[in-house]
This record gives structure tokens, C-alpha cells and sequence, in this order.
């Protein structure tokens, strides 16, 4: 499983990162993605509704926020 | 066979007919595009809109394009076809310093007032002198904002496309020897910005 600490970063590189390190990923394995930018939440579930890759779980964490997405293609 | 039946087979025959014509009609119609088929439309979700963002950046000021390429880079992440055009002072956020490039007076005159680059931009507003990007630079490393030639660099890797208006290169005595270097950077006129953005679901004017 592949990890991208995008903590530090503001609106909108983790989105950003995480699009151009999905292309990096084989289709099927899992992304993990750490940010304490606020919008990264409701953007990431934005940008997986939109891309159609799938959100397969986000938590806050202790000062920050943590999402698994799976590369759907 | 009496009169009334005889009555209802020549309407039906008749139905049939007018059936016929219509479905000839249609499809004379769908052929010459006058309206799209079914086909076409289940091709097109969303009334036959591309997933497309088309931005024409006119400023040349630092947190304008700041929005801009914030948006670029944004929809490009997202799957969206990005084309951005850059024409009067946006212009000028893509020169770099270039060696000596022969111009007119005036041209030089122009080339001299202009900021030369993304990192020479004033602020839309609190530019204070060049006090303001100073600031705004430094608070948006503090927070991890991408600077612009950042972005650019990301929006790059990402495929948005950079077109110029060929015309603000006239006007302002810009030569394409002192734009910055993007993949694919082309010079291009009003026809070639419409016929980019007309499919496109989101245009916007920065």
C-alpha cells in the first residue's frame, strides 16, 4: 500500500498529489493519504465522486485527516 | 365485411401511413443534426457538455493568477481538459528574463513598465509598493500554499494546455523568445479560444 503525507500542504496540492500519485499505482491497490489542510475531507470525496476512484475510508486523526482511496482504473 | 369495419381498417391503414412519414421525417431530421438522436444524447450526459474547464486570464496581477492556476490545477486532478488563455497583462506573468531581443522604442518602453515574469507580479490589491507578493510569497510558504511557478510546473505534469493571445503579444511588443517554457505553449487568436471552450461545461474570466 502506497503513502502520500501531504500534511503542510495547502488547497489544492493534496488533491493535487494524490491525482498524480494514483497515476503511479496499479488499478485495484490501495493509496493512503494523510493532509491537515480543512477542505481535504469534503475535496476528497469530491474529487473520488468525480474521478470515480473509491473513497474506501477517511478518519480524523490527531491534527489530521486520513483517507484510503482505491485506484478503480 | 360491413361499412364500419371497412371504415376502421382504412384509418388504420391510414395511421400506419402517417406512422411511416413521420419516422421518414425523423430520421431525414436526426441526419441533417437538426436535433440530436437518442444515441447522441445517451453519448453526452449533461445536454452534450464536454468535461472541460476553459480559463482566460486577463490580469497580471499575483493573486489573481494565484486563483487561476489554483483552479487549473484543481479540475485537471479531478479528470477534467483544462485549457487556460492568457492574453493582455496575463501575458506578461509568462515572460522570463530573455537576452537581448531587438524591438522597437516602443516595444521596449512597453517591455520595461511590464513585470518580466510570474515572480516580478504586483498585487490586485495591498501591492504596496511590492511590499504586498513580498509578504504574500512568504505567508504562502508559511502555510503551504504552491507558489505560481509551482503550479505551473504542476499544471504542466498534469496536460493543461497554455494558449496566448497573439494579439496582446503585438500589442505589449512581446516576442516568443522571452515566454517561459511549457510544453506545448501555443499562439493562438479568438477563434481558436471559442472553438475550445463552446463544449465545455465551465468558462471562466480571470
Amino acid at each position: 500500500m502506497s503513502n502520500l503525507d501531504a500534511r503542510g500542504k495547502s488547497c489544492p496540492l493534496p488533491i493535487v498529489l494524490t491525482a498524480k500519485a494514483m497515476r503511479q499505482i496499479p488499478v485495484g491497490e490501495e493509496l493512503v493519504v494523510q493532509a491537515d489542510d480543512r477542505a481535504f475531507l469534503p475535496d476528497i470525496e469530491a474529487w473520488c465522486k468525480k474521478t470515480g476512484h473509491s473513497l474506501v475510508r477517511s478518519a480524523n486523526r490527531d491534527g489530521y485527516f486520513e483517507a484510503v482511496v482505491r485506484r478503480t482504473a | 365485411m360491413d361499412g364500419n369495419s371497412l371504415h376502421e381498417a382504412d384509418g388504420e391503414a391510414r395511421l400506419r401511413h402517417v406512422e411511416s412519414e413521420l419516422a421518414l421525417l425523423r430520421a431525414k431530421l436526426e441526419q441533417n443534426g437538426a436535433f440530436p438522436s437518442a444515441q447522441a444524447l445517451a453519448l453526452a450526459p449533461g445536454g452534450g457538455q464536454e468535461d472541460k474547464l476553459s480559463l482566460i486570464v486577463f490580469s497580471g496581477s499575483l493573486d489573481r493568477l494565484i486563483a487561476a492556476f489554483v483552479l487549473a490545477t484543481g479540475a485537471a486532478a479531478m479528470g477534467m481538459q483544462v485549457s487556460m488563455f492568457f492574453t493582455f497583462w496575463g501575458t506578461a506573468a509568462l515572460r522570463r528574463d530573455a537576452e537581448h531581443l531587438s524591438k522597437s522604442w516602443l516595444e521596449r518602453l512597453f517591455g520595461w513598465m511590464l513585470p518580466k515574469g510570474s515572480r516580478r507580479l504586483p498585487l490586485s490589491q495591498m501591492n504596496m509598493g511590492g511590499g504586498g507578493p513580498l509578504m504574500i510569497r512568504y505567508i504562502m510558504k508559511q502555510k503551504g500554499v504552491a507558489s505560481v511557478e509551482e503550479m505551473i510546473k504542476l499544471a504542466a505534469e498534469l496536460g493543461v494546455v497554455m494558449h496566448v493571445c497573439s494579439m496582446s503579444m503585438d500589442l505589449l511588443g512581446m516576442k516568443e523568445a522571452e515566454m517561459l517554457e511549457y510544453p506545448g505553449l501555443s499562439y493562438c487568436g479568438v477563434a481558436k479560444f471559442l472553438e475550445t471552450a463552446a463544449p465545455g461545461k465551465i468558462t471562466l474570466f480571470v
